[in-house]
């Protein structure tokens, strides 16, 4: 039983769930496929809610509990079910085309886990305990590689989930600095992320009915 | 009590917009409600002016002078839209710009659409206003783009989609750092006692403490806070979406986006200012808040000499005004502060007239573009077109119109304060905005007319009109003693006394 209650073993156990939600994340800059993609967002989620539960274990914040339930509910099964059923109702079998090239959007998001990492230094405390050191560097990667990706895609839907990444980086932000925001917050953000998945969705949809595709660098109507 | 009511009667208008299926019905529904929430912001405001601060279920809700005012505007805004829309779309409606399939299903599901989003958009903003928790109301706040992403599909136009699409991806990043920087704002007050608990992240406990605030946490997180709240007030550079969205959303919805909702963006960017301010001084927030004011106003200022549309015209103005009112705020002190809030008041009023007005001309011309108007307004429509161009004056600051007044006290506050670079450049944009918007609405309205007949009397939309330009007129010359009490108390907030 010794390793459930130790410290460190817990550090150590976040420090690696935090590293399978960076590789996700550069996974996801790397791949062709919007249902992959869909894919890849919702293992992410997963392991931020398990990165969630273990903190709550460890930290006794029982509140974090509800936050990971929330998230296998909204974000693990929830929105990817709905994109997926988006994709198979517009037929979409095009593959995703980045305005930069795969191997350089790689390296690109590698140097911005870097700047995540110099980031997080300023808020290191060695003095305080707790399990957020590392988690803090992905959190802000995360969100740094979310931004480069909207601005990578032009298909509409990637660049939703690309949205929704980078709230994945807020949500581990705040579980390794605060240990979360007070509950009745974290719900309304969840209710948000929800609404805002939807409407989206529905926008991506019209847009797709609209123009024929999704790409929305064809979007160039409006001017001056 | 009367701040459940401000939350309830919205929602409560919303639902029984979506369930009912008659017109009349949802038009009723809309103008009871907003006439409620109306008398009931007014009596906030009594209950501000009288007790200083009004606050329920353990602080949760707030309000003081700051919240009030800004309620007092929202609701009054909501309430000349929600008149004036029942003209509009019942225009609409005939014209067949809300679809024309005989049953008729269309066009109501549309008014439902219409009916139902307003008041949620406004139970947002008034939530907005109201919460303390700073972490709530990021959540209202994001719940007023998704209010409001399909009130500027309305028309379901290839155009209003795209509008729709930047105002939706722009406000998501935007409203993402902003959720961030509330995330470190917690974490800066997180060694404070009893930061675990909800009251943690309230806005008037940190106020207390702030001396106490991490400093560098504060730092991070103001930045994080302009960048996103200044997307929803449409400062440049994260000002794109807003001629887009203005110009394709319907007029009343526009009206409400261009004042209440910039009044709420900048009310969130005003209570971090006034945290940041008491932890960090005001020199580090002020900066910044000059640096984007003026690079909003320098931006609008070609935007506006080279528009060839009125309704994006009147999206560069707003953006200009933004930058004004960031700029007051940047500049700080009292004056600054009382500047800002009588800036807000005046421009609230000033530019939802214009809209209105603009919603006129666009509904009897049928275009917004000035090549194809003619300018003809003035004989086709002499109300509206003398109404159009008096707003006009009033808000590029002629006098005797009170935004002169307020924008004459920004740009004293420059001068007092040594902002000599300020002063001239505010001075400079000004000017710029000043001979763009004169050149187009005058040479719009007054311009030698083709031949239109004059257009048919439109009771809901004059009357709303022209209790607005009313109001405008009356307020140049004589703010009522309240209101004045309730706005300077607002800047004693802001200014932090």
């Amino acid at each position: 039983m010794r390793p459930f209650l130790d410290m460190q073993f817990g550090e150590r156990i976040v420090t690696l769930m935090a590293a399978l939600v960076l590789v996700l994340q550069i996974a996801m800059v790397a791949q062709r496929w919007i249902v992959v993609h869909i894919r890849i967002f919702a293992a992410q989620s997963f392991f931020l809610a398990m990165i969630a539960a273990t903190i709550a274990w460890y930290n006794h914040a029982p509140h974090l509990y509800i936050a990971a339930a929330l998230t296998l509910v909204v974000k693990v099964t929830l929105v990817p079910l709905l994109f997926e059923r988006l994709v198979k109702r517009m037929e979409i079998h095009e593959e995703i085309e980045p305005i930069v090239n795969v191997p350089l959007s790689v390296v690109i998001a590698g140097g911005l886990t870097l700047v995540g990492y110099v980031v997080a230094e300023s808020f290191y405390r060695p003095e305080e305990p707790g399990l957020g050191h590392n988690a803090l560097a992905v959190a802000i990667s995360l969100f740094l590689i979310g931004f480069f990706t909207m601005i990578n895609r032009r298909k509409a839907l990637t660049q939703v989930l690309a949205l929704l990444s980078l709230e994945n980086g807020l949500f581990l932000a705040a579980i390794s600095l605060t240990y979360g925001m007070p509950l009745i917050v974290e719900l309304g953000i969840f209710f948000d992320v929800l609404v805002a998945a939807m409407v989206l969705g529905i926008l991506v949809y019209r847009i797709r009915e609209s123009f024929a595709s999704m790409d929305v660098s064809r979007l160039r109507r409006l001017r001056g | 009590m009367l701040l459940i009511a401000l939350l309830l009667i919205p929602f409560a208008t919303a639902a029984v917009s979506f369930f009912v299926r008659r017109r009349a019905a949802m038009e009723a529904a809309n103008l009871i409600g907003f006439g409620i929430v109306f008398l009931a912001a007014v009596a906030l405001a009594g209950q501000v002016l009288a007790r200083g601060t009004v606050s329920l279920a353990n602080g949760f809700f707030y309000a003081d002078a700051l919240s009030a005012l800004v309620i007092l505007l929202t609701a009054a805004v909501a309430l000349v839209c929600s008149t004036y829309s029942i003209g509009y779309l019942r225009d609409d409606q005939q014209s067949g710009a809300l679809g024309d399939d005989a049953s008729g299903t269309e066009q109501l599901a549309r008014m439902r659409t219409y009916y139902t989003l307003t008041p949620l958009l406004v139970f947002s903003m008034l939530f907005m206003a109201m919460a303390n928790n700073l972490g709530v109301m990021w959540a209202a706040m994001e719940a007023t783009t998704l209010a409001s992403i399909f009130l500027v599909t309305f028309y379901g136009k290839v155009t209003s989609l795209e509008a729709a699409w930047k105002y939706a991806i722009i406000g998501g990043v935007g409203l993402s750092m902003a959720l961030f920087g509330t995330l470190v704002a917690y974490y800066a007050g997180h060694r404070l006692p009893g930061s675990e608990s909800l009251s943690g992240l309230n806005w008037s406990v940190l106020a207390q403490h702030a001396a106490q605030l991490d400093k560098t946490s504060m730092r991070l997180a103001f930045v994080l806070i302009l960048l996103g709240y200044g997307t929803k007030a449409g400062l440049a550079p994260m000002h794109t979406w807003k001629p887009d969205a203005y110009s394709e959303a319907p007029v009343p919805t526009t009206a409400i986006l261009s004042t209440a909702l910039l009044n709420c963006a900048l009310y969130g960017l005003v209570r971090f200012y006034i945290l940041t301010s008491r932890c960090l001084g005001a020199d580090f927030p002020g900066h910044l808040l000059l640096l984007f004011g003026l690079l909003s106003m320098g931006v609008s200022v070609p935007f506006v000499l080279v528009q060839k549309n009125y309704r994006r015209l009147l999206a560069y103005h707003t953006i200009d005004h933004s930058g004004i009112m960031a700029t007051a705020l940047g500049l700080g002190g009292a004056m600054g502060s009382l500047g800002l809030m009588l800036h807000m008041t005046f421009h609230t009023i000033a530019k939802s007239l214009l809209f209105l007005c603009a919603g006129n001309v666009y509904q009897h011309f049928g275009t917004d573009l000035f090549a194809k108007l003619k300018g003809s307004v003035l004989r086709a429509m002499p109300l509206t077109g003398v109404v159009f161009l008096m707003a006009m004056l009033a808000i590029i600051g002629m006098p005797p119109f009170s935004l002169f007044q307020s924008e004459f006290l920004i740009l004293r506050a420059a001068f007092d304060g040594g902002h000599l670079l300020t002063g001239v450049l505010f001075v400079l944009f000004s000017t710029g905005v000043f001979t763009g918007a004169i050149l187009h609405v005058g040479g719009m309205v007054l311009g030698p007319g083709g031949e239109t007949a004059v257009a048919a009397r439109r009771p809901w939309r004059d009357g709303s009109m022209l209790a607005l330009a009313a109001a405008l007129v009356v307020i140049g010359f004589w703010v009522p003693a309240p209101l004045f009490q309730l706005i300077s108390n607002a800047a004693r907030v802001v200014n932090g006394q």
